[in-house]
Formats: C-alpha cells, sequence, structure tokens
C-alpha cells in the first residue's frame, strides 16, 4: 500500500508539469494583456511597455515559462499583477474559506443523501421513495447559482432569517489560527463566534451541496437496494433479525462502500462549483476570486492557483483510492492505473 | 461544471457480448416502458419542436427592445413578462431554447469525437500511445473544467461558437476515458481476437467490431453529457462570458437579471425554470438508457 | 467492522453539527446591529490596495480617504478647493512655482512627524524616474513637477516645467496626492498597499482579503476627532445581496446600487442619497472611419437616438441626460449648449441618401460607474433605436480588459465609453477628445481648432476668461458630434435612518468620520 502511495505521489510530478504547461499557454498566449487593467484609465502606450518589460512579458515565452518554472521549485510564485501582493499570501488568505465551504456541503450532502437514499430504499415504490427521488432529479438538474438566489431571496430576503452572504460577522470572526472559523473559534473558545460562522455557512452549502446529495441520495438508494437482495440478508430475516437491525447492521453497511466512493469523487467536483457559489454568496474563496483574476489577466495567480487546486484534486483521488481499498479488502492494486 | 464523475455509469463498464442490433432493440424496448425515460423524451421532443419552429411561435421578435415597457410583470400580452430593455421574455425564452439545445449537442458532439477517438487510440494500442494519451487526459481532469472553460472564453472571446468549443474541449477527457475502459474489455473478446488473426487492418476493427459494442454506454454517457453542457452553457452566460448579444441565452438571461432580484424577479425566474426542465429532460433519459442497457438495475 | 462504527460516528457527528445549525438559525441575532460605536459600509468590490500611490479604483480610494489626507481638500458638495495639510499656498506670477504652508503638530499614525520632509519624499516617489511602472496617476498628478524643496520644517516649493491650472486640483485627489509615513513606506519595501499608515482620522487595523477592511478611530488626530470608533468597509460583491444586507441591518450604508433596487430600498425603511456624480457616459463615433468620418452622418446617427426616452428607462431616473460634457457642478459648464434633438424621420431620409445600412458596434459587459446598466444594455438600446431608422448594427461585447485592447486596436464604427472626472478640472474631461492615444479618445477626434483652446485652457487662471474656453469647446462638440452624450449617473448610495451626518460625496468618496449612529 506504502508504495502504492508513494509510486501515485510520483505520477503527480508529470501532472503537474502538463497542467503547468496548459495554464501557461492558454494565458501567456492567448489571454489579453494585462497592462491596460494593471495601469488603468491613465495608461499610456509607453508605460504599459514599460511595465510588461519590467514584468518580463516582453521576453520570449520559453524564457517566460522557464523563468515561471524556476519560480515554482524555489517556492517564489511571484506576486498579483494587480495588488502587487505574494501570490501565496493571496491564496492562503482565501483557501481556507473554500475548503470550509466544500467539506461543509459535503457533510451535508452526505447526511441528508444517505438519510433519503437509504429510506427510499427501505420504503421502495411508496410515497416517500417517488418523493425523495424526483427531489434528487431536480436536485442534478437545478443551475447551483440560480438554487443560491432562490435560497438568498427566500431565506434572506423575505424572512430575514439568515444572512445574505460573507462568511463571518466582521466583528465575530475568530482570531486566526487555521484560517477555518469553525476550527478557530472552538480554539479560541468563541462559541458565539462558532455559531455565526455556522449560520454564515447554511444557505451556501445548501446551494453548493445540493447536485452531490441528489447524487448521494440516487447511489445510496441503488447500492442499499442491491444489498437487500443479498442472500446474507435473506438469511439474517430467515433467522429472525429484526427489520430495522438488518437495515442497520447489515444493508447499509455493505452499501456505504461505494457510497464512499461517490462521495469522494463529489468532493473534488465541489472545488470547481465553488466558483459559482461563491460568486453568488460573496463568500471570500479561491474559486470567485480565480474567475476576477482570469478576466483581469493576472496571470502569477491564476497560475498559482491552478496548479494548487490540481495538486489538491489529486490528492483527493488518491485519498479516495485508498480509503476504498481500506473498506473493500477485495481490491488491490496492481500495477494498473487504478 | 457541476459534476462530470457522476453517477455509476462511470464505474460500470457493462460487459456487452450481445451483437449490437439486437442489443439496440431491446434497449428501446426497455425505454419505452420506463416513464421516466418516456417523459424525458416528450420533453425533448417538444424542446426541439421550439427549437426548430420557434421563430413562429415567438408572439414578438426577441430582441426589440421597447424602453417604455421595460420590467412589465407578466400579464396577457407579456405572457412572461418584459426585461430592462422592454424585450418580451417568453420570445426570448424560445429564442434561447434554440441556443441551448445548439450548444449543447454540438459541445458533446465536439467532446464524444475526439474523445472517442483518442479512447479508442489508447485503449486499442495500447503501451506508449495509451500512456502519453491517458496521461494528458489525467492532466486536464486535474484543472477544475469551469476553471479551464472559463479561461477558453476569456481568451477567446464571447460567442456561441466560442462556447461550444470550450465547453466541448473540457469533457472530452471523460469520454476518452470511457471508450478506452470499453475498449481494454472488449478487445479480448474472442470475435475480436479472430477478426485479428483473420488479418484485418486495425482501423476496421476498430470501427467494424469494437465501436458498434461501445456504442451503448457512449450513448448513455452522451445523453447526460449534453445536460452537463446545457448547465455549463448557463454558468458561462450567467458569469457574463455566454454568448455575444442581442441573443437570448437563458444563462445570460439569469446573469443579467441578478441585480433585480426584488424589483423583477419574473425575469430571473423563467429562464431557470427553462434550463432546470432542459437538463433534467435530458438526465431523465439518460436515466432510462442507462438503466435499460444495464439489466441489473432494471430488475430495481 | 470498526470502520463501520467509524462512519456511523462520522454520520451522528454530522446530525449533531446540523442540528446546531438549524438551531443557531432561528435566533441568530447580528450583534453589529445593536452596537453603535461602529459603522459598517458595504460596497462592491475589493480595494486593489491602499497605498494611495499604486491605486486606481474606487473602492480602494473610499478606504484610503479615511485614513490618509493630502495638502488640499474638496468642499463637501463640490470639487472647490480647501486647505487640509498645507494651510495655505502661494502661486507665483508666472505659474510655475507653488509655495505650501503645512499645518504644524500633524503625526502620522505611526507616531512620525508630518513635515516639509515626509511631502518631499512622498512628491519625489511618484516623481518620473523614481516612480514605479504600475503607479497610474504619478504622471498625471505630478508629471508637470520639476522640483520639491523643504524649505524649512514646515514650507515646500514646488516647481513646475510649464503652467498646469489643474496641478492645485490634483493635489485633492484621494488617489496618488494623499501624504504616506515615509517611514512605513521604507519598512514595506515602498508598498503600503497592506500597510496603510497616513494622518487620517481613522486607523488601520485589519484587512481579510475578500470579506472586510477594519478601522479604529485615530485618537490623537490634529483636528475634530472621528464621532465613531470603529469603521468597517465590508466587502459583498452581489448588488442584490448588498441590498438585503442593508434590509437585514447587516450593514449600515450600501453603494454601488442601480436604480432598480430602490424601491426595495425605501420600502424597508432606509434612505437613497443621490447626488449628481462627476462623470460622463458616452457614444463614440470613430472620425477615422469612412462612415463617420463625415459629420452629417454623426448627426443623423444622434438624431436617430432618443435619448432622454433612454436614459429614462435604462437609468429609471438615476441619471440624467446629458446635455454638456461636463456636469453642472465643475466650473466652465456651459447652461446653453444643447445636442442634436430627437428627429427619427430627418434621421431615415439622410441615412437613406447616404446609403447607410448597417455599422459596427463595440461594448463592454461590465457597469462602469457612469453607466450601471452594463454598456451592453445600452448599446441593445441603442440598436433598438437604429433598426427604426432602417440600420442594423452588429454589437460584440467583450470584458473590460479585452474591450480596451479592441479599441486601441481601432476596429470600429461606434463604441461607448465614459469617464469618471478625477480632479473637479474642466480640463480632465475636454481634454479627452484632444488626447493623443486612442485609448482615451475613443472617438479619435483630430482638430486643431480644439486641440489649440485645449493647450490655452491648460495655461490660462482659474476665473471668467477660463470658463469661457471651456464653453467654446463644448459648444464645438454640439456641432460636430464626435460623441453623442448620453447621461451624468447620479452617485447612487444608500444608508439606514439610524446613521447620522450621512454624504456622499461627487468624486465618489464617503467621509466617515463626521458621521455617527443611533439605537
Amino acid at each position: 500500500m506504502l508504495k502504492y502511495i508513494i509510486k501515485r505521489l510520483l505520477m503527480l510530478i508529470p501532472v503537474l508539469i502538463g497542467v503547468s504547461i496548459i495554464v501557461f499557454v492558454i494565458m501567456r498566449v492567448f489571454s489579453p494583456d494585462p497592462a491596460p487593467i494593471v495601469l488603468g484609465q491613465h495608461a499610456t502606450v509607453e508605460m504599459a511597455n514599460a511595465w510588461r518589460e519590467v514584468n518580463g512579458l516582453n521576453a520570449p515565452l520559453h524564457i517566460q515559462y522557464f523563468n515561471f518554472i524556476k519560480g515554482v521549485i524555489t517556492g517564489d510564485l511571484g506576486h498579483s499583477y494587480y495588488t502587487k501582493t505574494p501570490v501565496l499570501e493571496e491564496i492562503f488568505a482565501r483557501f481556507p474559506a473554500t475548503i470550509e465551504l466544500a467539506v461543509s456541503s459535503i457533510l451535508f450532502a452526505s447526511l441528508f443523501g444517505i438519510i433519503i437514499g437509504a429510506i427510499s430504499a427501505v420504503k421502495k415504490n411508496s410515497v416517500f421513495d417517488s418523493a425523495g427521488m424526483v427531489t434528487a432529479l431536480i436536485g442534478v438538474s437545478m443551475p447551483i447559482f440560480w438554487l443560491g438566489i432562490i435560497l438568498i431571496i427566500i431565506f434572506s430576503g423575505t424572512l430575514h432569517i439568515l444572512p445574505s452572504g460573507g462568511r463571518a460577522d466582521p466583528l465575530l470572526q475568530p482570531a486566526t489560527v487555521t484560517g477555518f472559523f469553525l476550527i478557530d473559534s472552538l480554539l479560541t473558545g468563541n462559541l458565539q463566534s462558532f455559531a455565526d460562522t455556522l449560520v454564515h455557512l447554511i444557505l451556501p452549502s445548501c446551494a453548493l451541496g445540493m447536485y452531490s446529495m441528489a447524487i448521494i441520495a440516487r447511489m445510496t438508494r441503488s447500492s442499499m437496494l442491491e444489498t437487500l437482495e443479498q442472500d446474507y440478508i435473506r438469511t439474517a430475516r430467515a433467522k429472525g433479525v429484526t427489520e430495522g437491525r438488518v437495515i442497520r447492521r447489515h444493508a447499509l453497511r455493505n452499501a456505504l462502500i461505494p457510497i464512499v466512493t461517490v462521495i469522494g469523487l463529489q468532493f473534488g467536483s465541489l472545488l470547481g462549483g465553488a466558483v459559482l457559489t461563491e460568486t453568488v454568496f460573496s463568500w471570500p474563496g479561491i474559486g470567485a476570486y480565480t474567475v476576477n483574476c482570469i478576466l483581469k489577466s493576472d496571470f502569477p495567480v491564476v497560475q498559482g492557483v491552478v496548479m494548487l487546486v490540481a495538486i489538491t484534486f489529486v490528492i483527493i483521488n488518491l485519498i479516495v483510492d485508498v480509503i476504498y481499498a481500506f473498506l473493500d479488502p477485495r481490491i488491490k492494486y496492481s500495477k494498473k492505473e487504478a | 461544471m457541476e459534476n462530470n464523475t457522476d453517477n455509476i455509469s462511470a464505474i460500470q463498464t457493462t460487459e456487452v457480448l450481445e451483437k449490437p442490433e439486437s442489443q439496440l432493440r431491446e434497449m428501446w424496448a426497455s425505454l419505452i416502458s420506463n416513464k421516466g425515460a418516456v417523459a424525458g423524451l416528450i420533453i425533448i421532443a417538444i424542446l426541439t419542436f421550439v427549437a426548430i419552429f420557434g421563430k413562429w411561435l415567438m408572439p414578438y421578435d426577441p430582441n426589440y427592445s421597447d424602453m417604455a415597457i421595460s420590467f412589465q410583470p407578466p400579464s396577457t400580452a407579456h405572457w412572461f413578462g418584459t426585461d430592462q430593455l422592454g424585450r418580451d421574455i417568453f420570445s426570448r425564452i424560445i429564442d434561447g431554447t434554440h441556443i441551448s439545445l445548439t450548444v449543447g449537442l454540438s459541445a458533446v458532439a465536439i467532446s464524444l469525437t475526439i474523445g472517442t477517438i483518442l479512447g479508442a487510440v489508447a485503449g486499442y494500442r495500447g503501451g506508449k500511445t495509451d500512456a502519453v494519451i491517458m496521461r494528458f487526459m489525467d492532466m486536464m481532469l486535474a484543472i477544475p473544467s469551469i476553471l479551464l472553460a472559463i479561461a477558453f472564453m476569456a481568451a477567446l472571446g464571447k460567442g456561441i461558437d466560442k462556447a461550444v468549443i470550450a465547453i466541448g474541449l473540457v469533457s472530452i477527457p471523460e469520454y476518452a476515458r470511457i471508450v478506452r475502459g470499453c475498449i481494454l474489455s472488449v478487445k479480448e473478446n474472442d470475435y475480436v481476437q479472430a477478426a485479428k488473426v483473420v488479418g484485418n487492418k486495425d482501423v476496421r476493427i476498430v470501427f467494424k467490431h469494437i465501436v458498434p459494442n461501445i456504442l451503448s454506454s457512449i450513448v448513455v454517457r452522451a445523453t447526460l453529457g449534453i445536460s452537463t453542457a446545457v448547465l455549463d452553457t448557463s454558468a458561462l452566460g450567467f458569469l457574463g462570458l455566454g454568448v455575444q448579444p442581442p441573443f437570448a441565452e437563458w444563462g445570460d438571461m439569469l446573469g443579467r437579471a441578478r441585480g433585480f432580484i426584488f424589483s423583477a424577479p419574473h425575469t430571473l425566474v423563467f429562464p431557470g425554470i427553462a434550463i432546470t426542465i432542459t437538463v433534467l429532460a435530458f438526465n431523465l433519459l439518460g436515466d432510462g438508457l442507462r438503466d435499460a442497457l444495464d439489466p441489473k438495475s432494471r430488475k430495481i | 467492522m470498526n470502520t463501520v462504527k467509524r462512519v456511523f460516528c462520522v454520520v451522528l457527528a454530522t446530525v449533531l453539527l446540523c442540528l446546531t445549525f438549524t438551531a443557531c438559525g432561528s435566533r441568530q441575532q447580528s450583534p453589529t446591529q445593536a452596537s453603535t460605536d461602529t459603522l459598517i459600509f458595504a460596497q462592491g468590490a475589493e480595494p486593489r490596495g491602499l497605498d494611495p500611490a499604486l491605486v486606481d479604483d474606487g473602492e480602494s480610494s473610499k478606504v484610503i480617504v479615511n485614513i490618509y489626507e493630502g495638502l488640499l481638500k474638496y468642499a463637501k458638495d463640490s470639487t472647490k478647493l480647501e486647505p487640509c495639510l498645507a494651510e495655505s499656498w502661494d502661486v507665483s506670477k508666472d505659474g510655475l512655482t507653488y509655495t505650501f504652508h503645512l499645518r504644524k503638530g500633524v503625526k502620522f499614525h505611526d507616531g512620525t512627524d508630518f513635515n516639509a520632509e515626509a511631502v518631499k519624499f512622498n512628491i519625489e516617489r511618484q516623481m518620473k524616474g523614481k516612480a514605479t511602472q504600475d503607479m497610474s496617476y504619478a504622471d498625471f498628478v505630478y508629471g508637470y513637477v520639476t522640483k520639491v524643496e523643504a524649505v524649512d520644517e514646515y514650507t515646500v516649493v514646488i516647481t513646475l516645467k510649464d503652467v498646469c491650472t489643474p496641478f492645485l486640483y490634483n493635489l485633492a485627489m484621494s488617489i496618488a496626492a494623499p501624504m504616506v509615513s515615509p517611514k512605513a513606506l521604507q519598512d514595506n519595501n515602498n508598498n503600503v498597499n497592506e500597510h496603510p499608515v497616513g494622518t487620517g482620522p481613522y486607523k488601520f487595523v485589519r484587512w481579510d482579503k475578500d470579506q472586510a477592511v477594519v478601522l479604529v478611530r485615530n485618537d490623537d488626530y490634529w483636528g475634530e476627532k472621528a464621532k465613531t470608533k470603529n469603521v468597517i468597509f465590508k466587502i459583498i460583491k452581489d448588488n442584490s445581496a448588498r441590498v438585503v444586507a442593508l434590509n437585514n441591518g447587516e450593514v449600515d450604508m450600501i453603494d454601488g446600487i442601480d436604480a432598480t433596487v430602490v424601491d426595495q430600498i425605501t420600502k424597508a425603511g432606509n434612505v437613497v442619497d443621490q447626488p449628481d456624480g462627476m462623470n460622463i457616459n458616452y457614444m463614440a463615433y470613430n472620425t477615422t472611419s469612412p462612415i463617420f468620418s463625415k459629420p452629417e452622418n454623426r448627426k443623423a446617427f444622434s438624431q436617430a437616438i432618443n435619448v432622454p426616452e433612454l436614459v429614462k428607462s435604462l437609468y429609471q431616473g438615476y441619471a440624467s441626460p446629458a446635455d454638456s460634457i461636463l456636469p453642472s457642478f465643475v466650473p466652465g459648464f456651459a447652461k446653453d449648449v444643447k445636442q442634436v434633438a430627437y428627429d427619427p424621420e430627418a434621421a431615415k431620409a439622410a441615412l437613406a441618401k447616404a446609403g447607410i445600412t448597417s455599422v459596427h458596434m463595440i461594448t463592454y459587459s461590465n457597469p462602469r460607474p457612469y453607466n450601471t446598466a452594463t454598456g451592453q444594455a445600452l448599446a441593445e438600446a441603442v440598436q433598438g433605436y437604429l433598426s427604426k431608422v432602417g440600420v442594423t448594427c452588429n454589437i460584440e461585447v467583450f470584458d473590460w480588459t479585452t474591450y480596451k485592447q479592441k479599441i486601441k486596436a481601432g476596429d470600429y464604427d461606434i463604441c461607448f465609453y465614459g469617464w469618471t472626472g478625477d480632479n473637479g478640472d474642466p480640463d480632465n474631461f475636454m481634454a479627452l477628445l484632444s488626447d493623443k492615444d486612442p485609448t482615451m479618445n475613443v472617438a479619435r477626434y483630430d482638430n486643431p481648432q480644439y486641440n489649440e483652446l485645449i493647450a490655452k485652457g491648460k495655461a490660462t487662471p482659474e476665473g471668467p476668461e477660463r470658463d469661457d474656453i471651456y464653453a467654446q469647446l463644448e459648444k464645438i462638440q454640439a456641432d460636430q458630434n464626435p460623441w453623442l452624450l448620453v447621461s451624468h449617473s447620479k452617485l447612487l448610495s444608500a444608508y439606514s435612518p439610524k446613521v447620522q451626518g450621512y454624504y456622499y460625496h461627487v468624486t465618489g468618496n464617503v467621509f466617515l468620520s463626521g458621521m455617527s449612529k443611533n439605537k
């Protein structure tokens, strides 16, 4: 297993090199010139040229790429063109917000997805089953951003019970330790801040988690149904084990294996969905920020973010595979890729 | 882009050993016994009809703006009301059907074609070719597809054609992976081996024997892929990267209505419903197809 | 089997977590609502930075004016000049030497003294040769300066290379002109974007990226101390969400709103503020294109568009149709100048005669301060009018960055643009039509008579003679129509009735030190 993990981590290197080339080409070859936006209303052609010279954008492409890679290796991703702040600083000021949102969405999605799916399977063909599955179907068909706006209209604009956006009340924000507000507020013993953070998380988590919840519900239902038909379940029933116990101890347990995989896969895709959710909810995360930077041609930031996200994505995939193997001993990793 | 790795279909590289024709016929029979799939088919038929004959169904020119009647709520004259520029939203939704379906289908056509070719080559040739192609696909998968599509759009500029390219390109790896997976499982079958022994050319073997066999998985994937593409298009439109004006695109309509959610909520409700219904229809059909294809899930 | 137990534990924990969620949800009350010692202002975008020399955006300058001050400042309701860190100033007869007498006893937030050396340091930092490329306003504000001398502790003498009447106006701007602590600049590698130190009524506390900038009262302020202790600039990007936040009492003041939400805000009992803004929103004809090199074609197009109706429906009364380039409160504003009147019949005849059936239009997708409805909506509205006189428009829309490149490339018949005044001087607006840079002069207009008058206006000292020059320039524009003037947009902001002393300056800045909040 360890050997397999090391091998997978080594495979990260060519993937990262490839990713860096893709991003580099899209940004530097095809994207608009950043100089006018950096220099603003009074920029002249000469000023723009001088600025490009200083920032190495007049050099041949391969030299630019070489400089970029040199930076990556020495841990220097450069400065944002627009704010002049080091890229890593900009990224790490926002990354925890996105992770916190993604984790809370996946918790929301797993919890309700498993509950809805399990009940639907047990009460197959009942009203609940149909209702649950119709909800799941609509859940995968609604655009995230539309759902988000509708939630804001209902819970914030009409009922006034939940905040419309943002991550926390600025005055209640916990002291920064890890950057994750839920953890920080507990570490500093600030319960009011913990509650405030939770309240701010509800709507964005629902919007972002809805799609995954629907997928997980459907997955849970079908894998539970499959398990319920297995011989050992029939045996357990025949032995007089109560129905509730059969479902909890036997059916759900075995159905969990494929569900965990799906949850893992969903987590990776949430990073993408975060772009839209963050835009709608003014969430101070990396997704909405990156879109902004793409539109401003802030090359160093976009390059940095994409590299970081690629690493995260690959690592999450690895973790999913490892958990999968851990849960289901039948799977052994051979030399073939997983 | 919502999620690509959805559903179980990616996992189940179904054993497809029957003759393709009979298999398709059986699929169809099972499909029309599935209520959801039939509903999906009917909605798609209606949408297609609207997309083709929409010009004659619209009560107004969708791009005609009359500033004197901006932001009218729904009424008998304007069923869905009017937007900021006094354009009839009902007509614009109808007009948007055409764009959404066109983008959805063309984007899937692009990713399907390129993905199938890449996946087929990788799976059939194996070895170094396989490694190179699939590593490249891994790289693309490691970048969230929405960021990739946004970057493409930012680089290419607005336009339907560009949206098609951006959305088509980012979903190539999925198809490549599925096709490669199918091919690996079909390749070792007796009749393929036999064809090889008889001395058929590689290309001929791939298209004559292997492609028909993996057709069904691809059809399922592509149907679900259309729904993803429609969602992606609307997401790009919502972020202001969609079509050139004055074309009506649902996501674009939503993005521009966003500033008016309290003063003119009708501008926001209808495009959202249109997107949801379209995506839902393709999801229903895709699910039906998958169930029809996979006898195991059919029982359930 | 342990695994399964663990998984169940996780699920159980999640259930508990979610119960907490819903439990807090129903009875949550924002604590900042109650406190009267904190003012929260929500804006639509993050400041670019807090170093006045390194930014060019309104979102930054709103924060900057509360931390920093310049030598001069604007009056509360106009762009008239008033003393600030300079108590008085003298201009030499030839208009080339300015002597500033500084206020005594002023300290920067880091405890260092504000004096002549600090002024010299701040200006020299932005002079030619020393300024870095991304100090985008350095040339605009200090381009004419050749020498800065600290004559004594509180006297500074600035020498210009040429007469430049707008120079004094520049020194009151919120960009480039505010004075930064030289020590802070030395400590932070000549970039105080994230470590601002000024002399103003508020001190910087912290900046949570994409969330909020937090300031606290400067208790050692030289003037009247700020009324409210804490100030937070909260970043809420979505326009509707910002409105909801105000109506829910999460924030006290917001800006960056458009006309459509005004009802929503007033219904909730909040107040909308709408002074005229220092801006112009216009459509430019490319005077180097085959169609629009002829003034009569420009006139015919202008006749085809019903500007008052368009402005009314597009901006719902929160912008006024523009009859002159200059807003009414800027010196040099000419009351009697009128633009071409709406006359679709005449336009149709003229266009049919000239055989013009289609034009190529480019526009921008973003809302701009002078055009909250976005360039796309404006272009589509114009397209509607032109279709009525038999002209089809091919519109291309670009995001702002790309748009500027397209403007530079010059492949268009018509484009949309606008200008937000920098310093309240008429030259700042009128000189656009004589600028050599095509990204400034988007009509690519080149009229020797116009250019001559611009040069004359720049060298003439303030007074009726100078005002008359700008009135003449307005008249040339109205006759020749290189632009179709659309509107002057109002500066829409809104605040809770609890806030006392609210005002939004014509430059788009909010000075919070005079505001307070009732229970």
